[in-house]
């Protein structure tokens, strides 16, 4: 059964479903800026995310709220609510990346990776937000998540890469090695949290068989 | 969707003298399955090696990969695409070298490298996205 068809006829639902969309939409536009960022290396770019991290925040208590407000039978409510958390997670990773780099310059050497790790970051949320419209017409989404696992493993792919190249940069003092060591660990993480998040979209569709 | 979404980046080079041997270790340390060798003449354009060559042309063969040179084994010339190309360009070149990776050059640079897994995880991605058309 559709899980859009389902519920399409309560207001409630309507406005919940809706939401989480714009929600996803905010990731992505959050992702686009910081890929931009990354690539023109302007830093007034990445001080953008936090402020649409907190726009998001907005929009995740929203959703949380029309769910226990009555939208969507109770069976289904924590599942919702969690996979709105987990959007949430990728949001608070990508500003922990972005505040890191208004501090932290990226080496050259690791530049042009970092910059290819920012776009899959984007494309996989381009994804996860066709997944999350394919979840609600109630279509398959086999070979979405398989796109999803594609393009994380060639993240984890590109990760081991760096986390080489960057054992061999001089640092000046402790903290510079720390900032690009946490930078890289976070940029290369959003990934799997966005693979988490797809992942919930499954139990969810599961859920309504 | 560009090919230089899909390929990888990390060229790793190795020397014309060194072994068959080195190559073999550089690839099993940085988990590649291909290595390009340095031409010492620039004019000669560079070689490629595949763990399908050492495989094929090297062990299967008895050959002693300590006593073969990497410019010995490398395929020349490198078969390479433009990074505008697209994904079906690059299938194109691939059928009619017979290769399993073609270079993505930019200016007589290599840019990065295409494999067939690479256009296979591509044209998934693709279907995936159901013809969706992002920034």
């Amino acid at each position: 059964m559709s899980f859009g068809k389902f519920f399409s006829r309560g207001r409630k639902e309507q406005q919940v479903t809706e939401r989480m969309a714009d929600h996803i939409d905010l990731l992505c536009e959050a992702c686009a800026i910081f890929h931009q960022c990354l690539v023109s290396e302007d830093r007034r770019l990445a001080r953008k995310v936090p402020d649409m991290e907190r726009e998001a925040d907005v929009i995740r208590r929203e959703i949380v709220s029309t769910i226990y407000a009555g939208a969507f039978l109770p069976y289904l409510r924590p599942d919702l609510c969690r996979f709105v958390s987990l959007v949430d997670e990728v949001f608070d990773l990508l500003q922990e990346t972005a505040n890191i780099f208004v501090y932290r310059t990226v080496p050259e050497s690791l530049k042009g990776e970092c910059i290819r790790v920012a776009l899959l970051n984007l494309r996989m949320c381009e994804l996860l937000r066709i997944t999350y419209g394919a979840m609600l017409e109630g279509a398959d989404l086999k070979e979405k998540k398989l796109g999803l696992r594609i393009y994380e493993k060639k993240i984890d792919d590109i990760k081991y890469g760096l986390l080489r190249d960057m054992m061999e940069i001089e640092v000046d003092n402790f903290w510079q090695g720390r900032l690009l060591g946490e930078f890289i660990d976070n940029l290369t993480g959003i990934s799997d949290k966005i693979e988490d998040a797809s992942d919930h979209l499954d139990v969810l569709n599961v859920s309504m068989r | 969707m560009k090919l230089t979404e899909f390929m990888t980046t990390k060229i790793e080079y190795i020397d014309p003298d060194a072994t068959v041997y080195d190559v073999v270790e550089r690839m099993v340390d940085r988990r590649i399955r291909s290595l390009v060798v340095r031409s010492p003449n620039e004019k000669d354009g560079h070689g490629v090696i595949t763990a399908r060559d050492v495989v094929f042309k090297v062990l299967a063969k008895g050959i002693d990969p300590s006593q073969m040179r990497a410019d010995e084994l490398a395929s020349k010339p490198l078969f390479c695409i433009d990074e505008e190309a697209s994904l079906v360009d690059a299938l194109e070149v691939m059928e009619q070298h017979n290769v399993a990776r073609i270079f993505v050059c930019q200016g007589g640079h290599i840019a990065g490298v295409v494999a067939m897994m690479d256009i296979m995880w591509a044209v998934l991605i693709l279907r995936a996205r159901g013809g969706h058309v992002f920034r």
